[in-house]
């Protein structure tokens, strides 16, 4: 049994996958990092239209651009996070698997998929998370029931 | 059980984490409990001083040596009477009762019932892993009828307990029940049977690793455990399944499940969990003729023993003034032993001095025979995880810099180098501090004006988690699954830091092993 062949068989809507914030288009940066931070999400989805309505998601925004686009780039802070965001983002569907999404990410070079259903809701965002998550629970006496300090363990097997 | 914050300092996980070496057998459920439970603790905003852990004896029994905070090991059965005395003398105090099938069913059978039907504040959590673990593997008052054991070696003739029944039939006013190995669903259920006012009873499917390993099996196995489980929710439909295509029906008195496929969505029953007919038709509903029932099974609000003592005292106080003990001592009947003239001197039996010489019996042979038995067949992949050590995922040299460094220089280097998180180190080049990119974004962009006046200390998480890199990789996946860090430094044994593993070093590695084959 490799993790390939477990994932092939565990859909992403299966798996725990994470959660995101959520703007519209236009939204300065400064007001979409505010967001992120109240929602303490490192992911947000920029979205196209009504909140209530159907939304069309048109880009994507993560820790990572406010590393490389907006941390020392003067002035960024007040211009529209549209300017700054990776737009078009690869999403998948629930229905696809989780060795699917994990090679869509590593071709990809992504880290955060949005997961994405036929009728266009956004249903989380599949990051690696999701795999350590599933491993953590497919495999718990292996990966789940260890010490909670590696240092102090007993080198001999007792009772109690 | 619920007891109002009352500290303003915000705990952490590790805060409630003692210094005691742990002697739980590798792999057993005790120790996702015990993440679990330091885990929920900090949020429910009890401070440490304030909580305290009581158990009988047993395995799971040894769970408050583990906590640091207050904590009694003490007589087998008895936590819960222990825990009734202090409740009531102490109402501030938020107490968790540790008592496993053996101990709080057996045992201690009767002290429980009484605890529960007394409606004291507590928070009791029975560890059921269906076995004697302790004294090395006999039949348990949860074993099955069949059960083949060490002291039961034609199987178990006895009719089981069902610990939900049993909380059921004291009126419990919280009843729950969860599993070791779902870690989300466990502490989400610990924090309710936390919040509780009253006696809340907690059920906790442990898998004992050695001694009954396939007891849980099919309700811990990831890939078919939706299909054996009904996870509960107030004012939701019973539905369950992996396509979440099957539910419960009332038929007469009897639950049966349906597909939803062949029966309308209305017929389906809806948890309600102030019903306490519903409650008992849940509990009786055993695994495998019924999905298991996880969540809040019950949970109704009834005065607390405590709260309606305190009440009549004060009455009492209030109309007859506070009481003096020497009085009531004093009121009593009182004589006096007089001393015999003629005392004989009683001789001393002398303590048998040969005790010491005597041979050390092979008590932990068969024991250590059952820990030394190969593994029941370890998939390669299993075996890759406890084997394989983090220095096989070759991590990444770190990228360090000084504690005295600017925020400003912090960030370039983060860009230049194109990472997500730097170690932070002192003068001899021992790791203090981790800094990442949600520390950026949640600290400060756009809240911080000047980066080259801001030191990298004033926002770095400090002393952080590390592992060392000879430990299995399970061990990064563990502190990764129960706290969702992403990255993980490595450190040598004097504290210099030598690799840094991320969430995506361990999946890459772990997705491209046994490729090969």
């Amino acid at each position: 049994m490799t993790l390939q062949n477990d994932l092939k068989s565990e859909l992403v809507s299966h798996l725990v996958v994470s959660g995101f914030s959520q703007v519209a288009a236009g939204t300065p940066v400064r007001d979409t990092l505010a967001r992120m931070r109240a929602d303490r999400q490192v992911v947000c989805l920029v979205v196209d239209g009504d909140e209530a309505a159907a939304v069309r998601l048109v880009g994507i925004f993560t820790e990572r651009d406010v590393m490389r686009k907006v941390i020392d780039v003067p002035g960024m802070l007040d211009r529209p996070v549209d300017e700054v965001m990776t737009p078009d983002p690869i999403t998948i569907g629930p229905d696809a698997s989780a060795a699917d999404a994990l090679r869509l990410m590593d071709e990809n070079h992504v880290r955060n998929l949005p997961v994405v259903d036929r009728s266009g809701r956004l249903l989380g965002i599949m990051a690696h998370q999701a795999i350590i998550q599933f491993l953590a629970d497919r495999y718990p006496v292996e990966v789940l029931n260890r010490p909670i300090d590696p240092e102090q363990f007993p080198r001999k097997a007792e009772g109690g | 059980m619920s007891t109002a914050a009352t500290e303003e300092i915000t705990l952490t996980r590790k805060d409630f984490i003692s210094d005691q070496t742990v002697r739980w057998c590798p792999g057993c459920g005790d120790y996702s409990i015990l993440a679990q439970m330091q885990r929920i603790l900090p949020e429910t905003g009890v401070a440490k001083e304030k909580t305290v852990f009581i158990s009988g004896i047993g395995c799971s029994s040894r769970f408050p040596y583990y906590m640091n905070t207050y904590g009694i090991h003490s007589i087998h059965g008895r936590a819960p009477a222990l825990a009734t005395g202090l409740a009531i003398a102490n109402p501030e105090l938020s107490i968790w009762v540790i008592t496993g099938d053996g101990d709080g069913l057996s045992i201690g059978g009767n002290h429980l019932l009484h605890a529960i039907r007394r409606n004291v504040n507590l928070n009791i959590v029975l560890f059921n892993n269906r076995i004697y673990g302790l004294t090395k593997g006999q039949y348990s008052p949860t074993s099955r009828p069949g059960t083949v054991t060490k002291s039961s070696p034609m199987g178990s003739v006895e009719q089981p307990l069902n610990p939900i029944a049993v909380a059921l039939a004291a009126e419990a006013t919280f009843v729950a029940r969860s599993i070791d190995s779902h870690p989300q669903h466990l502490a989400a259920i610990l924090e309710r049977t936390a919040e509780h006012q009253g006696a809340s009873f907690l059920e906790i499917y442990q898998n004992c690793v050695i001694f009954n390993p396939n007891e849980w099996t099919e309700l811990s196995d990831r890939r078919n455990r939706d299909d054996s489980i009904l996870y509960l929710e107030h004012g939701k439909h019973m539905i369950f399944g992996k396509n979440r295509d099957k539910g419960i029906r009332l038929n007469g008195f009897t639950p049966e499940v349906v597909s939803l496929d062949e029966v309308d969505l209305d017929e389906v029953l809806v948890h309600d969990a102030t019903s306490r007919p519903l409650a008992s038709i849940l509990g009786s509903m055993e695994f495998p003729d019924y999905p298991a029932a996880m969540g809040v099974i019950r949970d109704v609000r009834k005065p607390d023993y405590g709260g309606e003592m305190m009440a009549q005292v004060e009455t009492a106080q209030a109309q007859r003034g506070a009481g003096d003990l020497n009085q009531l001592y004093l009121a009593a009947d009182l004589w006096t032993v007089e001393e015999r003239e003629e005392a004989e001197e009683r001789e001393i039996t002398p303590v048998a001095s040969d005790l010491d010489e005597m041979p050390i019996t092979g008590l932990d042979e068969e024991y250590i025979d059952e820990m030394e038995k190969p593994a029941e067949a370890l998939s390669e992949f299993q075996d890759l995880l406890v084997t394989s050590t983090l220095a096989e995922l070759e991590p990444n040299v770190p990228i360090t810099i000084g504690k005295r460094s600017s925020l400003a220089r912090t960030i370039r280097q983060m860009n230049r180098h194109n990472i997500g998180c730097v170690v932070v180190t002192d003068e001899e080049d021992r790791l203090v501090g981790i800094f990442t990119e949600w520390d950026v974004l949640n600290r400060v962009a756009g809240l911080v004006d000047d980066l080259a006046q801001q030191t990298i200390t004033d926002y770095m998480t400090p002393d952080p988690l590390t592992l060392k890199s000879d430990l299995p990789i399970a061990q990064a996946l563990n502190l990764m699954s129960i706290h969702g860090f992403r990255h993980l430094p490595l450190v040598d044994d004097s504290g210099h830091p030598t690799g840094i593993v991320s969430f995506r070093d361990v999946v890459g590695y772990l997705n491209e092993a046994l490729e090969e084959d």
